[in-house]
């Protein structure tokens, strides 16, 4: 961020409507890079879902990974609790920019959709699996099992949803002619759509690349979810910037 | 962004009644806002609610003893449960019509209030499933009910961050005729942060955080239950300045 951008987003922080952006659409877009740093603090260092522990494991491996974990998972998982609230915030603001393209906003409705329903599989049935895991001692090593593989199932391989979005926001850019996004932007939603057909062998697979830990299915996807992540915080810090004050947004 | 009042209109122009929908939503929420208390109160878990240290033995005998109950109320939740999503929707439209910058937080409190309607329609299956074979290993019903309790108590970061956004646009209504009155913004904020400990529920199992405890179990209800009244009471007056404004 440059420092005239900084000086603006603090002059909005003050409060006001003033030019370079408007103070609402500012504080949404600092709670993405917040949100998204929390996001990877819970799963990677806390939850020990990312990255996903193997797949080929004994019930008494898994017993031993989740007593071994407790700690961490429940600290993680309480957090995201309250932390994946903020995801209708990243949404909102994605669909908000959507809604300026010169586009139906049928990809902005259906990107808020596609999202609002996607945060329970994605994401907080693997917490869920994890959280009932380490809740109580004496659990039946099978029965955690069973958690261990709905966890991480849904958590790597819920793919509908997000499908959607990256589709609609594509088509959206792609037929937008104010080009409120760059046309690339669109391509790399279109890998992020490929990373999740890559991923659907992890209902099949064991072991290997296309497993729910693999090369493939696993780190090739958050390789590019990685660089999507980062695309879209510029591009959003960039339209709320260009934003016109006062512009009319069609509803 | 230019408000409807605003807008120049041609006399005599006949115009849709947008109120309407409004008026019937907010009825809808009171109705099904009373029907699930009384489903509240006729769940047998509830008063006093179950506590997390009760012994897989125990759990399956509260299922088995009161299985009628347990099935009824839970049946009123899952039919009603959701019903209080045009209420909340209500909010977001009057939202839309408060001259912030933008409307993006009406957008965004929609998103969250869609993704907490997931939550709310899922733990009561979980509990109808715990009730359904009482006869089953009293270890997975044990399971099952931890997960209704967990999926109940402790996805509050919904709920949350809608009165976040509520509080943040209402602060931010800089029009002459503010849409909500301004203490809806410190209102909103407090009856928030007051559900955000009981994320606790999903993780310990004796105090005030336990899902049974005196924070995770009664503030956040009782939290939850008073910005319901509160913004009951509001958006009457909200809906009424709306229709004033446009019939002008």
């Amino acid at each position: 961020m440059s420092g005239a951008a900084a000086a603006r987003t603090a002059a909005d922080a003050s409060g006001g409507r003033r030019r370079g952006g408007a103070v609402d659409l500012w504080i949404c877009w600092w709670v993405l890079p917040v949100f998204y740093v929390l996001f990877g603090l819970i799963f990677v260092l806390l939850a020990r879902v990312i990255p996903p522990p193997r797949p080929d494991r004994s019930p008494e491996e898994v017993a031993a990974f989740f007593h071994d974990h407790a700690a961490t998972i429940r600290i993680g998982f309480a957090a995201l609790m309250v932390v994946i609230g903020f995801t209708g915030v990243a949404n909102g603001l994605v669909a908000h920019q959507m809604k300026r393209m010169a586009v139906s906003p049928v990809f902005a409705y259906a990107y808020i959709a596609a999202l609002a329903v996607g945060a329970l599989p994605g994401c907080l049935m693997a917490a869920f699996c994890f959280l009932a895991a380490v809740f109580r001692p004496g659990r039946d090593p099978h029965v955690l099992a069973l958690l261990y593989d709905i966890g991480l199932l849904t958590f790597v391989g819920s793919l509908g949803c997000f499908t959607t979005q990256y589709l609609v926001l594509a088509l959206a850019i792609l037929l937008d002619r104010r080009r409120i996004f760059p046309t690339w932007m669109a391509y790399v939603c279109v890998w992020q759509i490929v990373t999740e057909l890559l991923a659907a062998p992890v209902f099949v697979f064991k072991d290997g690349p296309l497993a729910w830990d693999g090369s493939i299915s696993f780190y090739m996807g958050t390789v590019i979810f990685g660089i999507y992540e980062v695309c879209i915080i510029v591009l959003l810090f960039k339209a709320v910037r260009d934003q016109p004050p006062g512009e009319p947004v069609q509803d | 962004m230019t408000r409807p009042a605003e807008m120049a209109r041609p006399a005599g122009t006949p115009r849709p009644v947008p109120v309407t929908a409004q008026w019937t939503a907010l009825w809808l929420a009171g109705v099904f806002g009373l029907v699930l208390l009384g489903a509240f109160v006729a769940f047998p878990g509830f008063l006093p609610p179950m506590s997390p240290r009760m012994s897989a033995a125990q759990v399956a005998a509260f299922y088995r003893d009161d299985t009628a109950m347990i099935r009824f109320s839970m049946i009123l939740f899952d039919i009603c449960g959701v019903m209080l999503v045009p209420f909340a929707m209500v909010i977001a439209v009057q939202m839309k019509r408060m001259a912030t910058p933008t409307t993006v937080l009406a957008y965004c409190y929609l998103s969250a209030a869609a993704s907490g309607a997931t939550l709310f329609a899922l733990a009561d299956l979980l509990w109808l499933a715990a009730a359904f074979r009482p006869a089953r290993d009293p270890q997975l019903i044990l399971l099952v009910n931890d997960l209704a309790w967990m999926v109940f108590t402790a996805p509050v970061g919904t709920v949350v961050v809608q009165n976040l956004c509520l509080a943040l646009a209402v602060r931010l209504d800089a029009g002459p005729r503010p849409v909500f009155p301004r203490w809806v913004a410190p209102f909103s904020v407090v009856t928030g942060l007051a559900m955000v400990p009981a994320a606790g529920g999903a993780v310990v199992t004796s105090g005030p955080l336990a899902w049974d405890g005196a924070v995770s179990f009664w503030l956040r209800i009782a939290a939850y239950g008073v910005f319901f009244a509160g913004m009951f009471c509001v958006l009457p007056g909200a809906i009424r300045r709306q229709a004033a404004e446009e019939a002008a």
